[in-house]
């Protein structure tokens, strides 16, 4: 018995119930093709998430104040306690970190020729710029010596710029921020949509800000930039020594900053993604285990019209193995067929729904087949040997 | 023919439960036939003839007793054994031609090489010229209900002689078929004996029983006659 026969058995079953085989492929074929589908979803989420991380950068750290506590306790509200001073002896005490850009962010609407945009204003140094890696699409970012004389200069985020200005040329123009007027030096390039918009804000000199806008003397966040992502320990270590000396901390408080890589937010999200990525994989595969019922129905149906048979190969000299082996191979060719159907739709859905770009996973291809043959194996090992099992001379007089 | 008989059955039993009752199809049957016999086995229904046909074909193992085929002891085999005596040494002849309907003629004869692992092309010669022999050379690629009863019974022949069997067991060969060519079918038959092979009819029409040379009959599970060409006498051990 080779297995050409038992290939030739199947299909001549299979199409001699045409339409019944063709809704026992259907289960498989949405089954595989919901899994691609699904796996080929997740990954380019995965995908996207990991290009913006690269663009992040992991060598970067945010520094942002807290809460001290104390046995438990909160005992101040410290959002006031980080100090541009505090940058600087960072920098200087630091092996391992070589750059800090202090920000203070704050809200405040921005108003060009009587239409107005609620936004953030963030003040910074011309250090931002190089550190977030910033493209300008127009003019220039702010530089070291609008910075040492508090010039009323700002660089508008892509979003301001289409809220304020249709069809003006932004670089030149006085936009008004909380009263005080700001010539537009530079327009940033988009960075995309995240859980706050980057691109919604305006970039001005710390200076300027602290002084001019707020009156405050203090900051919002740090960012410190470390010459390798490696170095990450001993960085976290001289921030908090610098810092909680600073800050005259007592041994047994709290940190009254928080400090986190900037990759890390997207590194959960990351994990999150992919945690609910599997979930609804495990549910597409489900669907595939209903469609190994349908293969299960199918082949105790086909054992039971064909007892008959059974019992004619039996009596010409099959065994019970080549009777088992002949359903299992019918159940396989379903399981396998049905997978076949699947891959292709499921890649063509992916085409008209993802684009054209999408590549075949061809791992998950692999996979799929050889799911699909072992849920026809398994839905049609009972069914099969059944069909062994069968007693000759009864199965031979079967009516 | 040869001094060794090719069928040897010894106190063959066989009961089966009906429920909790148990029924004794065959009570210590026991025969022996010559090779190259024409045997007729006749009976009534619940005779035991279609039990004592399962048994001969090794389709069922009996209760007791023993069973030797070819010299072979078969009773108390395994399902495989018993498979792969079915394949090379028997071939059966069914009232319902029990023919696979969706296979071609020639499909149908290849069936017993299938399962003998014998290769595509040998199978394919051997089933043609096992077609040829029952007449049907041009009917090869024809389905079972593109033919006649004749035609499909002749199918079957050829099905059962493609192995080269050691015995050819028909059961009831002329059941489904008019008069003629159930004679047709019987001449085909009378023919493989003339070539000198075992031919055994299980059968319950005197007719048909007629043709053979050796009429067993079967009563209430016990062989109740023995009778060669004709002349009846009580079985006796040597007989054939």
């Amino acid at each position: 018995m080779i297995l050409g026969d038992n290939l030739r058995i199947a299909l001549d079953s299979l199409l001699a119930n045409p339409l019944r085989s063709i809704l026992t492929l259907t289960g498989m074929a949405v089954g595989i093709g919901a899994v691609l589908y699904v796996v080929v979803l997740g990954q380019l989420t995965q995908q996207r998430i990991n290009e913006r991380l690269q663009s992040l950068g992991s060598n970067i750290l945010l520094i942002r104040p807290g809460y001290s506590r104390m046995h438990g306790v909160r005992t101040a509200a410290s959002v006031n306690t980080l100090k541009w001073d505090e940058a600087r002896e960072l920098l200087a005490e630091s092996q391992v970190i070589n750059t800090v850009v202090p920000t203070f962010s704050g809200s405040a609407a921005a108003e060009f020729k009587g239409i107005s945009w609620s936004t953030r204003v963030t003040g910074t140094t011309p250090g931002y710029a190089r550190i977030n890696k910033e493209v300008l699409s127009e003019g220039r970012f702010f530089n070291d010596e609008e910075l040492r004389r508090r010039a009323r200069v700002c660089v508008l985020g892509a979003t301001v710029r289409d809220k304020l200005f249709t069809g003006v040329e932004p670089v030149g123009q006085t936009i008004v921020l909380k009263g005080s007027r700001f010539t537009v030096v530079g327009v940033l390039t988009p960075k995309g949509e995240s859980w706050s918009n980057p691109d919604d804000q305006i970039f001005a000199p710390l200076t300027t800000v602290q002084a001019r806008l707020y009156g405050v003397d203090y900051l919002s966040g740090i960012m410190a930039g470390m010459q390798r992502a490696a170095d990450f320990d001993e960085a976290l270590f001289d921030i908090e020594n610098t810092l909680r000396r600073s800050h005259r901390l007592a041994d047994d408080a709290e940190n009254d900053f928080q400090v986190r890589r900037q990759d890390l937010f997207l590194s959960t999200m990351r994990d999150t993604n992919r945690d609910i990525a599997r979930f609804i994989i495990l549910i597409a595969l489900v669907s595939l285990l209903v469609g190994g019922f349908g293969i299960a129905n199918v082949m105790l149906v086909a054992v039971t019209e064909r007892i008959r048979e059974i019992g004619v190969r039996r009596s010409v000299g099959a065994k019970k193995q080549h009777i088992m082996v002949q359903f299992l191979t019918e159940a396989m060719v379903l399981g396998l067929l049905g997978g076949a159907i699947g891959v292709v739709g499921g890649a063509l859905f992916n085409r008209v729904q993802l684009g054209s770009g999408i590549s075949v996973p061809w791992d998950w291809v692999g996979y799929s087949f050889g799911i699909c043959a072992g849920i026809g194996a398994i839905a049609g090992l009972f069914p099969a040997v059944r069909a062994a099992n069968r007693n000759v001379v009864e199965a031979l007089h079967y009516e | 023919m040869s001094s060794e008989p090719l069928l040897n059955l010894h106190d063959i039993c066989k009961s089966f439960y009906m429920g909790k009752v148990e029924v004794q199809a065959l009570k210590e049957v026991s025969m022996s036939i010559a090779n190259g016999a024409f045997v007729a086995i006749m009976g009534q229904s619940g005779s035991g003839k279609s039990t004592l046909m399962s048994i001969l074909g090794c389709l069922d193992s009996p209760t007791s007793g023993s069973y030797l085929l070819d010299g072979i002891d078969v009773s108390g085999r395994s399902d495989n054994a018993l498979a792969e005596i079915r394949n090379r040494r028997i071939g059966f002849v069914f009232q319902s031609f029990n023919l696979l309907p969706r296979a071609s003629a020639l499909r149908n004869v290849e069936m017993p090489l299938v399962y003998a692992g014998t290769k595509p092309r040998l199978r394919r010669k051997m089933a043609l010229a096992a077609l040829d022999a029952v007449g049907l050379s041009d009917r090869v690629s024809h389905r079972p209900s593109e033919m006649s009863g004749g035609q499909r019974q002749r199918v079957a022949i050829a099905r059962a002689l493609v192995n080269e069997p050691s015995l050819l067991l028909a059961d009831e060969p002329t059941g489904n078929l008019d008069s003629h060519t159930g004679e047709e079918v019987m001449s085909i038959l009378g023919d493989l004996h003339a070539d000198g092979r075992t031919v055994v009819i299980v059968t319950h029409d005197a007719q048909i029983a007629a043709h053979c040379q050796r009429t067993i009959r079967l009563a209430d599970g016990e062989v109740v006659a023995d009778s060669v060409a004709g002349s009846e006498h009580r079985l006796a051990s040597a007989a054939g």
